[in-house]
């Protein structure tokens, strides 16, 4: 087994079209997941035990099941029911959902460790709960969650890899094709690890820096 | 820092004119007591902290709460300002019950957050909102509680921070402050709304003396120049005999001896009053 570069070059504008695919993936899913964590934390402490009960339910099914059961449930299940729903928006549903799970439980954590007394202070100051919430609680949560958040963001732009197995042309996709068609895998394996190994360094780098910056 | 009489003329605290700002119940406007505290009693699971507690402050009145550690003084303030629910008894500021409207039952949150609005409270470890800069730590609550256009609060605010001497501070950080600015910033917050009532919980605790005296300066000028009702928990006996126009004395959750400055530091009748002071002035 010899290493191409012809062939490496070739597969290159494909493997660019899987960065493009993984980086849209990547950003919707995330916006997904942070936003959506936040408001399932905020939800699930500040509701009723009913609401708490329901996002404790949607929590541990969430992070309970497999995603690739939950990918090939959504694709292949979904349409036998009459409801079709494209491979794309799918997998960015999914990896939303799931991370969103995780992002709950990491800006719930943050929360605990804000000292009730800044909660007394906003009673002193007689702040609506929802000034609280907006004004304190969740800029306090969210500064205090950063670092955590940025990791499950990375996590999150790994296992994009995984919907290549519903047809997304994400970058792990486009290897797999690219190696279909020419019974070559080196070089697109190769060549993606690199790729997504490259594309984490932005990651790795806003995270070291925030943490220096608030260490 | 402000004179004593700049001090006055840059604050006019008028109780009327702030009950008709916060749009409280005129009924409420000729009350006798400030604050009320009738029968009052606190348990923390088993753990007893106040029996059956009465005490009245009068308008414009300066009550300080001394006492040992864990004898509840604390917890009155806590309960006045509503971060705690006593487990008997009633408490009325200007003659409204915190706790039950007229027919007996549960206050409503807006019901409880109208009459809170009248009391302010500074706490023993500041309490500043650490990602605001001072200048929006002190604009938060005159622009969402009181309605306050984002300009005319920045304006109240730096008035406010020149009364306390931290003009310069405006775009800092708390964690950029040192202990005593921060508590003279948490006091400027406080009266930014023009409390009627001002609780202050042990605010030179967290201090070394000389930061303390700093805060100590601008309580004196609050206390000595506006009519505001000021209801003091302090180990800093000298200040609450300069400040106070009566002294109770707390112990296991009952107050022991009440009545002047004077009265209280120069002829205590209770041994545990004096043993207490003993304790405190010999430390």
């Amino acid at each position: 087994m010899t290493w191409d570069w012809s062939y490496a070059v070739e597969i290159v504008p494909n493997l660019m079209v899987g960065v493009w695919y993984t980086i849209l993936v990547t950003l919707a899913s995330s916006a997904i997941a942070l936003i959506g964590g936040l408001l399932l934390a905020i939800l699930e402490i500040a509701s009723t035990r009913l609401g708490r009960t329901f996002v404790r339910f949607w929590l541990e099914l969430a992070r309970g099941v497999p995603i690739l059961i939950l990918l090939y449930f959504t694709f292949y299940v979904l349409p036998q029911l009459g409801i079709t729903i494209p491979a794309i928006p799918i997998g960015i549903g999914v990896l939303g959902v799931v991370y969103a799970a995780y992002c709950s439980e990491v800006y719930r954590g943050s929360l605990i460790t804000i000292p009730t007394e800044l909660r007394d202070a906003c009673v002193a100051l007689n702040l609506s709960q929802y000034v609280t919430w907006q004004r304190v609680l969740v800029p306090l949560m969210i500064k205090r969650a950063v670092p955590a958040l940025l990791n499950y963001v990375l996590g999150l732009f790994r296992e994009t890899a995984m919907l290549f197995a519903i047809g997304v042309p994400v970058l792990m996709g486009e290897a797999q094709v690219a190696g279909n068609e020419s019974f070559r895998f080196l070089e697109p394996f190769t060549l993606a690890g690199i790729i997504y190994m490259a594309m984490n360094l932005p990651f790795l780098y806003l995270l070291s820096r925030y943490k220096d910056k608030h260490a | 820092m402000l004179s004593a009489a700049e001090f006055s003329h840059s604050r006019p605290f008028v109780p009327e004119a702030a009950t008709e700002a916060h749009g409280v119940a005129p009924k409420s406007k000729h009350a006798k007591w400030a604050i009320e505290f009738e029968r009052i009693s606190k348990f923390f699971g088993a753990h007893r902290v106040l029996v059956d507690l009465d005490l009245q402050v009068q308008p414009g009145e300066k009550v300080t709460l001394i006492g040992p550690s864990g004898s509840g003084k604390t917890t009155v303030l806590r309960l006045a300002m509503t971060l705690e629910k006593p487990t008997g008894g009633d408490i009325r500021i200007f003659g409204e019950s915190i706790l039950f409207d007229s027919a007996g039952k549960p206050l409503s949150t807006s019901q409880e957050a109208r009459i809170r609005r009248r009391c302010g409270m500074v706490f023993q470890q500041f309490n500043l909102f650490p990602h605001l800069t001072v200048l929006q730590n002190l604009v938060l609550a005159p622009t969402t509680v009181l309605r306050q256009s984002k300009e005319q609060a920045e304006n109240t605010a730096l008035e406010y921070l020149r009364m306390v001497g931290l003009e310069g501070k405006v775009h800092a950080y708390p964690a950029q402050l040192s202990g005593g600015q921060q508590q003279r910033i948490a006091i400027a917050r406080a009266l930014i709304l023009k409390p009627e009532i001002l609780l202050l919980d042990e605010i030179t605790s967290a201090l070394d003396p000389e930061l303390a005296g700093e805060v100590l300066d601008v309580v004196r000028g609050v206390a000595h120049e506006t009519k505001v009702t000021l209801l003091i928990v302090t180990h800093e006996m000298r200040f609450a005999r300069e400040v106070s126009d009566r002294i109770a004395v707390f112990d296991a959750g009952r107050i022991i001896e009440q009545g002047s400055p004077d009265k209280i530091f120069s002829y205590p009748e209770c041994d545990r009053t004096r043993a207490f002071l003993q304790s405190v002035l010999n430390h």
